[in-house]
């Protein structure tokens, strides 16, 4: 069976890559990070040949009331543009407020108001690309008390009037659920399932707060068993989809990536032979 | 009556970014779920993974500085430049222009007077490599020129090239701060630094400029002809030999192809 589980690509690991060119799923990389005409987007682009691509944006801010900015929508626009990479998502949370970026996925309330702002950025960031993206559920440290729909509800809301995918974030159901006290396998029940294009799979930290454990989503160790168990329900529930391994922090060597995605694949291939051998 | 988005987003943004000006807002925290972690505790994560990850960020843009300082102490400068100026955009590689300045006149700093230019070495080796590559000049480009037009003739330097001037000998303090390094100790009094950095096919790197050299490409980067430059590096340096030195920066690529 081919591989279905790629990596998040991490410039320590770029020449390594470029050079030995292991087998691996779709690879995925920060668009904010390749916007401009470096040597190592110029590594990238040589990498098509070999590797399906997923463009993975975090700074679109596509929960801002205030709109999107045009200027970081165009370099985005030109970078997809030149990659047509067969995946484009962000997130659903906002970062950019007044003139500042925040480098963070700030929460939203969910409630119609919302809404309405998402599903209007989302069309516009769909209009620029001409094609559909993917929306992430965003790890979440609090919840407002004016929200009117849960998480999911809100993500399917979102998808049937935007027409934009779901990339399900495994590891931040399990950090949202815990830090907000839902149950995971209760977040993931009621999906559109047409509409999920993608899984993300991650490591989280635990930290302190206000004395008791609050989960905190690093990106800087491996898959918990916690999000290990929550994909193969989401395998079962709603089948195969391409599936990515980010680690962003304290990066390890590019072996223990693949390793972790080796573990994606096994995970895939037991929930779904039939799927995976389709896909 | 809850806050509507524009209004809870500004509200969450001055928090976030720690504004004495915009406070924090007691409806801001009414507005979140507190439970047995309060509604602030929930909030400050928020705010501290700002400052936390965009420290981060400098990080990775001023390695060496990082590097020269130890980590806890570039953690107290970073986050003291993010609550002064946090990223106007969210392309993180372009964060950090006013850096260098503000390295400078960070007073706990003082010991090291050189790290602000490390600070502008690191920020040009970032600049370059994310800079297009563009089209050289090259050797073959200025055959087809007449000899007599060649003194008169104008070269920019090559897209993301910028020289980097310093009283301390700042190439030498940087080779000694990569993790890669045998040398340990630099004489701070070992003279200036004169650095040409340059955006090469697969990297960005710095070279070492005679004071000829360094006086030749202030002058063409100031949009002078080869022959006003080529005067400039005489004076600064009597024994400057053009035509070598012209070979030498062509054959590094260091000017833009002719418009």
């Amino acid at each position: 069976m081919a591989q279905v589980a790629g990596i998040g690509l991490r410039a320590p690991h770029l020449a390594e890559i470029a050079r030995d060119r292991p087998a691996t799923g779709c690879l995925e990389i920060h668009a904010e990070n390749y916007l401009g005409a470096s040597p190592a987007r110029q590594a990238i682009e040589r990498l098509r040949e070999s590797y399906v691509f997923s463009v993975h944006a975090v700074g679109l801010s596509l929960g801002s009331a205030d709109g999107l900015d045009a200027d970081h929508l165009a370099r985005v626009a030109a970078l997809v543009k030149r990659l047509e990479p067969a995946y484009v998502s962000d997130h659903l949370s906002w970062s950019v407020h007044g003139g500042r970026y925040f480098n963070d996925l700030l929460p939203l309330p969910y409630t119609e108001e919302a809404l309405d702002v998402v599903v209007r950025n989302v069309g516009r960031l769909q209009e620029a690309l001409g094609r559909q993206v993917s929306i992430e559920n965003p790890s979440c440290y609090l919840a407002f008390a004016h929200s009117t729909l849960t998480e999911p509800e809100f993500l399917a809301e979102l998808a049937r009037r935007s027409g934009c995918g779901l990339l399900l974030d495994i590891n931040n159901i399990v950090v949202t659920a815990h830090n907000l006290r839902l149950d995971p396998r209760n977040w993931l029940s009621g999906l559109p399932d047409e509409a999920i294009t993608e899984y993300h799979l991650a490591g989280h930290a635990v930290n302190d707060c206000d004395g008791e454990p609050m989960l905190i989503d690093d990106h800087g160790s491996r898959v918990g068993p916690e999000a290990w168990t929550l994909f193969d329900t989401a395998l079962r529930r709603y089948g195969v989809r391409p599936t990515l391994i980010e680690w962003d922090t304290d990066i390890p060597a590019l072996s223990v990536l693949l390793d972790e995605a080796a573990k994606a694949d096994r995970a895939i291939r037991s929930a779904s032979p039939d799927a995976a051998r389709a896909a | 009556m809850p806050l509507a988005l524009p209004d809870l987003q500004a509200a969450f943004a001055a928090h976030v970014a720690n504004d004495v000006a915009g406070g924090d807002r007691a409806d801001l925290a009414a507005a979140v779920v507190g439970d047995t972690i309060s509604a602030e505790a929930r909030l400050r994560v928020y705010r501290h993974h700002v400052a936390h990850s965009l420290s981060a960020a400098l990080a990775a843009t001023f390695p060496t500085v990082q590097a020269l300082v130890g980590e806890g102490f570039f953690r107290g400068l970073a986050q003291s430049f993010v609550a002064e100026a946090l990223p106007a955009q969210p392309v993180l590689a372009e964060y950090g222009a006013d850096f260098p300045a503000f390295v400078g006149a960070y007073e706990p700093g003082r010991a090291l007077p050189y790290l602000a230019d490390i600070a502008r070495l690191d920020w040009a080796l970032n600049v370059a490599f994310h800079s297009p590559k563009g089209r050289r000049l090259a050797a073959a480009d200025l055959a087809g020129i007449a000899a007599e037009r060649l003194p008169s003739l104008s070269v920019a330097l090559s897209a993301g090239a910028a020289l980097i001037r310093s009283r301390y000998p700042i190439h030498r303090i940087w080779h000694a701060s990569q993790p890669d390094t045998s040398a340990n100790t630099v004489d701070l009094d070992a003279g200036q630094a004169d650095l040409l950095v340059l955006r090469r096919s697969d990297d960005a790197a710095f070279i070492v400029l005679d004071a000829g050299e360094v006086a030749f490409m202030v002058s063409l980067a100031a949009g002078t002809s080869l022959e006003v430059a080529a005067g400039q590096a005489a004076s600064a340096e009597p024994a400057f030999d053009l035509s070598a030195a012209f070979a030498r920066l062509l054959s590094l690529e260091a000017f833009a192809a002719l418009q």
